[in-house]
């Protein structure tokens, strides 16, 4: 296949000053690689097996807010930012409307219309999707049945010079439990690409824990990217650890769409040499007393890049809502460069959202402590960074996954498999 | 169940500045932009040859440059309908009694000549595109302090080649629309250079009015401050409203040299009319500091981020500001620092209250180049949603290139919280009274960092009248 650019990718919702080109990413895809479909998922028949649809359970979920809204419907909606994405005040009185951004007008619209899905997006974007759904040539549909406990795996793995896809979505009924798996991974010496797009709609009272590896190798491409929707309730559960890979995009949005509903992110990331790592997290806290936590940690090393992007949006009538957002981030060379914008959107009042980074290098204590037992501070950087890894090791979910680390390990840290025995 | 009242904050009062008179005997040239319009305000302030060269490249520059899509909306300024000179009808004075009547009258009743009486080293008045008055102590000239309009100081070649050597350098026309557009037809604006060594213990002040319907005020300030000096500027801005845009698009240069320090104050209180696209950079030699303290409370439109360029050794900024958004504003302010040497370090805080269907929106950027080993920055943001139908948003970049260094980014969103008033309720003070006291303390840090004068109108701005609140 001809190369091929991914424009446009995990796009900021609320974009800022474009000299920082931190707005979104262009992913390049290489040239000459093969269009393959090394795919493997593990799942009970119970959740093949099914007539269920990502589609089917939006529309059953739209017709539920429908009815909200029609109980609702004697109250208009005045407030001045809606009468100016409205255009509903021209002339001298547009004075007294506050003048929109793009993005407020889009963002108002949106709330106004209620259109669960047009609201549905996945963290890398439409562009994204369409690339990553055409190299799958299909969608996968896991669905568990309510009160049903699951479990599922996706394995995704490319050889040199191979191009590889899946596209998974999950339907969760009300009460089940499912825990998914995936990995994508390949250790090809020349380029490959990887990469995922799950869509994953969550019913009330569902639990969904996801775990995703991604212990590609340096000279592979792999885009990892996801849509959430959350009924009342639903609890969901995402690990990302971004171990290996010469670009990684890693992309994340979640409808808070039902009261009461959570999130919870937990990134931990390690590049190296001029690997490069970017991450999208949009959050949109739709229903009330919904909770979302977002905490990344991570290690750069040699002249790798990164760029986390995350939006914690609270959106108006998301009463009692709570969104958090906090990064680490140890840079443990010269020659990094790290990019890190947290963004609150808030338009409504009774929400608390609170965002924090950290960004720098090994604590004056920790390098203390260190040389004390005869650890240099480039010693000290490199415990950190075996330590991001044995912490991947111990806390792979799998055997397989397991072996991914330990050899992305041995080629990172000398001796990184006797280290660990 | 009754509705839980909510406590009731009054938007900024507004009459103090909202008075207007007329423009007989004003001069206004043809809203639009053209090159013969920018040769004309070049003319009129016999100019030279380079400047004008300099107004057209950036005209040429306004026009090829797109507007930004990121902002509020700016549709509703439709350039074509922007007179971007307006002459009053007086040249420049240096006593009062020489200003006319109505001239006179409005500076007296924004309080200027009696600041100036009180506590000012000098003070420079501005009504629509010109300066109408320019004074300062002899005590201060005496000291090799030079303060006048930057259009005066063109005239004199000592100056003249400073002010070539630095005008828009910091802030280059390419550097967004507005900037370009500033190029093109600045006029009016300061000059200002504290020698080396020289330290001035009052504040010089820059009054800025922008009187006419319909027309755009464009003033440069051009700052210097040797190696070893230290000024505090302060600069105020108002204007009368109108059912018609008007813009403000100035643009303020600092130089801070080495040891040197300025702290430049602003209190911006234009109508709810106002398109504020405004533009202030700094640029810091080896243990420079730049403190900018920073009140925005008008403008219909705001885009506000004044920006620290830290190029010495141990050069520090700080930014400490407050944005209040009410009805029918949407503000967008904020900063920018770049950590371009060694050992720097930037502190930000700011606050920002929305309320009445307000939009406010904190932007910031630092970033850390390769050379910023050993530096540090913290950002604080904090906003206070004072009712549901307002929004804020925070939106901070932070993009660091050097190994040690230390970043550390806090912001909160929120309303007043339950637990707060409770406290407060628990040791006898009255709901309403305890809201009041969480509202004023959470302006007060920027409020404290103001000359009295100032923080007093502050407070007369924000008028945080408290009521209701039961429930």
């Amino acid at each position: 296949m001809d190369s091929l650019t991914i424009r446009n990718a995990s796009a900021m919702p609320a974009p800022t000053w474009s000299w920082l080109k931190m707005n979104s990413v262009d992913i390049e895809v290489p040239e000459g690689l093969e269009r393959t479909c090394r795919v493997e998922i593990e799942a009970s028949e119970a959740l093949t097996d099914n007539m269920k649809s990502f589609e089917g359970a939006l529309a059953e979920l739209q017709g539920r807010q429908n009815e909200a809204r029609a109980a609702d419907s004697a109250a208009t909606d005045d407030r001045a930012v809606a009468r100016a994405a409205r255009g509903a005040d021209q002339g001298a009185a547009d004075l007294d409307t506050p003048a929109l951004s793009a993005y407020e007008r889009s963002a108002v619209l949106s709330e106004l219309a209620g259109d669960v899905a047009r609201d549905f997006e996945t963290g890398v974007g439409t562009n994204a999707r369409s690339y990553l759904n055409f190299l799958a040539g299909g969608t996968v549909v896991l669905a568990a049945k309510e009160g049903a406990v699951e479990e599922a795996a996706i394995r995704v793995t490319a050889n040199a010079g191979e191009t590889s896809g899946a596209s998974i979505d999950v339907v969760c009924a009300p009460d089940s439990e499912l825990k998914l798996t995936l990995s994508l991974d390949s250790d090809a010496a020349d380029p490959a690409f990887v990469g995922s797009t799950l869509r994953i709609f969550a019913g009330a009272r569902a639990r969904v824990d996801i775990v995703v590896y991604v212990t590609g190798s340096d000279a592979v491409t792999a885009v990892e990217d996801s849509g959430f929707v959350l009924d009342e309730g639903a609890r969901v559960s995402v690990r990302h650890v971004v171990l290996g890979g010469k670009f990684t995009a890693t992309g994340l949005a979640a409808d808070l769409r039902g009261d009461h509903a959570r999130i919870d992110v937990d990134t931990s990331y390690l590049a190296g040499g001029t690997e490069q790592r970017d991450f999208n997290y949009v959050i949109r806290h739709r229903g009330r007393k919904t909770v979302s936590n977002m905490d990344a940690n991570g290690v750069l090393t040699g002249t790798s890049k990164k760029c986390l992007r995350g939006t914690i949006d609270l959106i108006h009538g998301a009463k009692g809502a709570e969104g958090n957002e906090r990064e680490t981030v140890l840079l443990a060379s010269k020659g990094v460069d790290n990019k890190t914008i947290p963004s609150i959107l808030c338009d409504e009042d009774d929400v608390a959202g609170n965002h924090g980074a950290t960004i720098g290098h090994v604590r004056p204590e920790q390098l203390f402590y260190a040389a004390c037992r005869g650890l240099s501070q480039e010693q000290t950087e490199a415990l950190f960074l075996s330590a991001k890894l044995e912490e991947a090791v111990l806390t792979a979910p799998t055997d397989e996954i397991r072996t991914n680390v330990v050899r992305l390990g041995n080629q990172i840290v000398p001796n990184f498999e006797e280290e660990i025995a | 169940m009754m509705a839980k009242n909510r406590t009731e904050v009054a938007d900024i009062d507004r009459s103090l500045y909202d008075f207007s008179y007329g423009e007989e005997g004003f001069e206004r040239l043809d809203a639009g932009l053209t090159p013969d319009i920018v040769r004309e305000i070049s003319e009129r302030k016999n100019e030279p040859a380079w400047m004008l060269e300099r107004r057209l490249k950036s005209l040429e520059i306004y026009h090829r440059t797109p507007n930004p899509t990121w902002g509020p909306g700016i549709d509703g300024l439709d350039m074509d309908h922007i007179v971007t000179y307006v002459k009053p009808n007086t040249d420049q004075k240096n006593d009062w009694e020489s200003v006319p009547d109505d001239i006179k009258n409005t500076f007296e009743r924004l309080g200027i000549p009696e600041a100036e009486r009180s506590y000012l080293a000098g003070v420079g008045a501005q009504y629509d595109s010109e300066l109408v008055y320019h004074n300062m102590q002899d005590t201060a000239a005496k000291m090799g302090i030079v303060y006048s309009g930057i259009e005066e100081a063109l005239q004199v070649p000592e100056w003249e080649a400073m002010i070539r050597d630095k005008f828009m350098t910091l802030i280059p026309p390419t550097d967004h629309k507005f900037a370009a557009l500033h190029g093109a037809v600045w006029s009016g604006g300061s000059f200002v250079y504290v020698p080396k060594g020289v330290k001035l213990d009052f504040p010089l002040q820059s009054y800025f009015r922008l009187n006419a319907a319909g027309a755009g005020q464009f003033e440069h300030t051009l700052i210097i401050v040797e190696d070893d000096a230290d000024l505090h500027f302060i600069e105020g801005c108002s204007a009368p409203k109108y059912n018609v845009a008007n813009l403000h698009a100035g643009a303020v240069e600092l130089f801070v040299g080495k040891r040197a320090h300025l702290r430049y104050s602003t209190i911006e209180n234009w109508s709810k009319n106002m398109y504020n696209l405004n533009t202030k950079r700094a640029r810091c030699e080896e243990e420079g500091e730049i403190e900018w303290i920073s009140g925005s409370f008008g403008s219909h439109v705001g885009y506000l981020y004044p920006m620290s360029v830290l190029s010495g050794r141990k050069s520090r900024s700080s930014f400490t500001g407050i944005t209040f958004a009410g009805a029918g504003q949407n503000l967008d302010t904020g900063c920018k620092v770049v950590l371009g040497a060694p050992d720097t370090t930037a502190s930000i805080e700011t606050k920002s209250i929305s309320k009445g269907g307000g939009i406010s929106t904190f932007r910031s950027s630092i970033v850390a180049t390769p050379a910023a080993e050993g530096s540090a920055a913290s950002v604080s943001c904090q906003s206070l949603m004072l009712d549901d139908i307002s929004r804020s948003d925070t939106i901070p970049a932070m993009d660091i290139r050097a190994k040690n260094v230390d970043i550390g980014h806090e912001a909160t969103i929120g309303r007043i919280g339950d637990d707060k008033i409770f406290y407060l309720m628990s040791r006898g003070i009255s709901e309403e009274e305890a809201r009041t006291m969480i509202v004023n303390g959470f302006a007060n840090p920027v409020s404290k960092e103001l000359p009295l004068e100032y923080a007093i109108e502050m407070n007369n701005l924000i008028k945080l009248e408290m009521e209701g609140a039961i429930g």
